[in-house]
């Protein structure tokens, strides 16, 4: 318990600067959001009421103030560009993302663990090869590229994927709301309708989304493994005879575990910002795409909110990381 | 451990009894026939669903279907499609009217039968009162002030009397426009005033929005109690998809039944396609290559003529555009009533480009800033192949990149030395087109051209009711505008409508907004 309020208390100097940081960047960057607001045909008196009524025309430090008052009392601005408040923006998109980076997270730890504990265990043999090809392409595909190449053969040529167009198919209502993600409320309510078609949606951009960090998962393990099976409790372990599985799964996988916590943790935030791509290539109805808009859009607080948020993820994905290595071993915890 | 397995259970066997009825346990959802049901693709989602403060194709889109107008306009057919006739204005809420003798004043009389979709009827008040909030917006304010509106009172109920500050002729053209839809103002009271609008509709028109959610998907479903004739569409879904080739591919997929903003470059794959219509029709949005006419040495005409002669214009037009846009022979589009290309002279020819060059004192050529906005594909291809042919005469490029938002800002400045923009004059008139641009005045002159011969002409033009006396005086400035070459032009852009066979009804407008009432679905 005490690890965990030690490292909340380390964080929020952290999340203050990022606040900072993205405030004072969005708006000294040139590109004025009343004009995009107006659109180009409007006169200078129509940019200079909107700048106004934005409270643009005030002073950095006073909009600063504000922002951070509204911020203590929960509210995260108002997007112009939908006309909704952002809390309630995110409110009815965060769950698409949650569920896709989470899905996408599930496939490359159970992709990516065994790929790197297979290569570990036969070093420099064909499989060994082919994973470091692999992991080579995956870590330096383009994510977008990725994704219009899967719509075009999966949707376009072959017709295995459904249409890149949300969630669940045209025609089949979303699950009754629980928890926001489509694949956990439609098990909870028995809606197997929803459930294939959302399973079906959510596996393609899934699936380009992991292959990164399946890639980068795989080499940590990997290596992680590979220093582990070269100590000696590993070589006392196989020369009492015990199975290689045995060996492998509970003596050098165990050891090497909280490396492959760390670097899947780090993933999970990865995952977060590769959703901005994925979600615009497929018209995924999360934050991701939300975000892109704004950008182009010039509308700050989204932008804002989803840096904070993406910050906030990020550090509990490391709290989670450290709290499931102190579990694993002792010793980190007292560190 | 085990207990919180056990409650987990626990909880989810609650929830599976509980919810016997889920959302999809009606084994005909989604079975609605797809007949009188359209899904759109669309490249972005729109910003506001307030008709006054509407700018962009998509928020525009909604507020037609959701709104009426006083007036609009007049459909003709061309070539067997069929297409808006700009400058004749037709009845819509208002079912006649009257101009005083002078040109200065007009009553409307209301139809009687024309509702809001909540039942309310539409009255002389929601008249007066929607003007009330146009004139109080950010966005179409500065159109109120261009119709020339001095006041606008109700006569009776069915009544309302525009007077305006002198006469004006883009008054009748300006009130068709999306802007000046009437809304249920009395019903935007009761929701806490006009910011509800951004959100929410409170219109008469043929389609009620029944969701907007400007990063995915939006939803319209057919006005049952419209006053005019009945939508033939039941539903129409509209995708904001970003990406070009997805719009390209669901509609090849028919997941799509029409698709906006085709790219050139995949025009052709889809004219091959089975089942799949192109329609690209000329509109008014042109593109211009405009040079700073207060910045060395464009300050010269002669070297502004020069730059106009070193375009490489059939590049541009089958190359880049690959055949979706025409030629550009004056600063007004050719589709707009009043178009001339008197004085229009350029085409591809170096040797003149040289010799005029010689002219101006520069024959060894010169060098030159050129600002590109991002945003536009065809943009960055044109500001390629223009450096290329301007080295040929000695002239360089320096070309300079910017996002969109910070190019729209350095405009503003007028310190641009040259760039290219493009242009759609929502108003059909070379008045709104000349006053905003090319007019000493203009608030996007962002050129700095000024001619004392264009203003006095356009100035006259604006009080002349006279449609020939007026043209007369468009001419004229057009042709002053031809000679002197502020901008080089490179093309007008098609209009691109790309659809499944079998979608009937749509009408081209210059303003490149969908008219969803007027489409049907035959299969």
């Amino acid at each position: 318990m005490n690890l965990v309020l030690r490292r909340v208390a380390a964080m929020l100097p952290a999340l203050i600067g990022v606040v900072v940081c993205i405030f004072v960047l969005t708006r000294v960057l040139p590109g004025d959001p009343a004009r995009t607001l107006a659109g180009d045909q409007a006169d200078p008196s129509v940019v200079a009421k909107i700048r106004t009524d934005m409270g643009l025309d005030q002073p950095l430090h006073l909009q600063l103030v504000r922002y951070f008052t509204d911020l203590l009392h929960g509210n995260l601005g108002f997007a112009w560009h939908t006309g909704h408040s952002v809390a309630s923006d995110f409110a009815s998109r965060l769950p698409a993302t949650v569920e896709l980076a989470l899905v996408a997270l599930l496939i490359a730890l159970l992709a990516g663990i065994p790929l790197g504990v297979i290569s570990a265990t036969r070093r420099d043999r064909p499989v060994d090869h082919a994973g470091r090809v692999f992991s080579l392409l995956g870590a330096s595909m383009p994510l977008f590229w990725l994704g219009l190449m899967v719509i075009v053969v999966f949707y376009n040529k072959l017709g295995w994927a459904p249409a890149p167009l949300g969630r669940v198919a045209e025609g089949i209502n979303p699950p009754t709301g629980i928890t926001g993600l489509y694949l956990v409320d439609s098990l909870l309510t028995g809606d197997f309708v929803a459930f294939r078609s959302a399973l079906s949606h959510i596996i393609w951009p899934a699936l380009c989304l992991a292959t990164g960090s399946t890639a980068i998962i795989a080499r940590m393990t990997r290596s992680a493994m590979l220093e582990v099976i070269g100590q000696d409790y590993v070589r006392t372990a196989v020369s009492k005879g015990l199975k290689p599985s045995v060996v492998t799964l509970k003596h050098a996988l165990r050891n090497a575990a909280p490396v492959i916590v760390t670097i899947s943790g780090l993933q999970f935030g990865q995952l977060m910002g590769g959703a901005v791509i994925t979600e615009t290539v497929f018209t995924w109805p999360g934050i991701g795409s939300y975000v892109v808009q704004s950008v182009l859009a010039t509308d700050y607080a989204p932008v804002q909110a989803f840096t904070l948020v993406a910050a906030v993820v990020y550090l509990a994905a490391n709290l989670v990381v450290d709290l499931v290595n102190a579990r694993l071993d002792p010793r980190i915890a007292d560190a | 451990m085990k207990r919180t397995v056990l409650a987990l259970a626990a909880a989810a066997a609650l929830a599976v009894s509980g919810c016997a009825a889920n959302a999809n346990s009606n084994s005909n959802s989604g079975a609605e026939d797809a007949g009188d049901t359209l899904v759109a693709a669309y490249s972005e989602g729109g910003k506001t669903l307030d008709p006054a403060e509407a700018n962009d194709v998509t928020s525009d889109t909604f507020v037609v279907a959701a709104y009426d107008q006083l007036v609009t306009y007049a459909r003709t057919e061309d070539g067997g499609k069929p297409k808006a006739k700009t400058d004749q204005i037709v009845p819509m809420l208002a079912e006649s009217w009257k101009a005083s003798a002078n040109n200065t004043s007009y009553t409307f009389k209301l139809r009687a039968d024309a509702k809001f979709q909540d039942g309310a009827p539409v009255t002389a008040d929601a008249v007066v009162k929607s003007f009330d909030h146009i004139k109080a917006s950010s966005s179409a304010s500065f159109l109120y002030k261009m119709a020339g509106i001095a006041k606008v009172t109700k006569v009776d109920e069915q009544n309302v009397k525009i007077d305006l500050t002198a006469p004006n002729h883009l008054f009748l053209q300006i009130l068709p426009m999306y802007s000046f839809s009437i809304i249920d103002m009395d019903k935007v009271a009761q929701n806490g005033g006009p910011k509800w609008l951004a959100t929410n509709t409170a219109g008469s028109g043929p389609y009620k929005i029944t969701k907007w959610d400007p990063s995915t998907e939006a939803a319209m479903a057919r006005n049952d109690s419209y006053w005019g004739d009945k939508p033939k569409l039941r539903q129409v879904n509209v995708k904001f998809i970003a990406e070009a080739s997805n719009r390209v591919q669901l509609l090849k997929k028919g997941e799509v039944g029409l698709a906006l903003e085709v790219p050139p470059k995949d025009v052709q794959s889809l004219k091959a396609a089975d089942g799949v219509t192109i329609d690209s029709r000329a509109g008014n949005k042109i593109l211009f290559f405009a040079m700073n006419n207060q910045i060395k040495p464009f300050d010269d005409p002669r070297i502004r003529q020069a730059v106009s002669y070193a375009i490489p214009y059939d590049k541009l037009l089958n190359d880049v555009m690959k055949g979706q846009a025409s030629p550009m022979k004056s600063s007004v589009a050719s589709s707009t009533p009043g178009f001339s290309d008197a004085g229009y002279t350029y085409s591809h020819d170096l040797d003149k480009a040289r010799a005029l060059l010689a002219q101006a004192g520069l024959p060894q050529g010169f060098s030159f800033d050129f600002t590109l906005g991002s945003g536009f594909d065809d943009w960055n291809d044109d500001a390629v192949l223009i450096q290329a042919e301007l080295a040929k005469i000695g002239v360089k490029m320096n070309i300079k990149k910017m996002a969109r938002p910070q190019f729209l800002e350095a405009l503003e400045t007028k310190k641009v030395q040259s760039y290219i923009t493009r242009w759609t004059s929502f108003v059909n008139d070379p008045g709104y087109h000349l006053g905003l641009l090319l007019t000493s005045q203009g608030s996007s002159n962002y050129a700095n051209f000024s001619d004392p011969v264009v203003d006095k002409a356009w100035q006259q033009a604006s009080t002349e009711p006279d449609v020939a006396k007026r043209n007369k005086l468009y001419d004229a400035a057009q042709q002053e505008i031809n000679t002197k070459a502020p901008w080089a032009y490179l093309y007008e852009y098609n209009i691109v409508v790309a659809h499944r066979a079998g979608l009937d009804g749509y009408t081209s407008y210059p303003d490149g907004i969908v008219r969803f009432f007027q489409l049907s679905v035959t299969k």
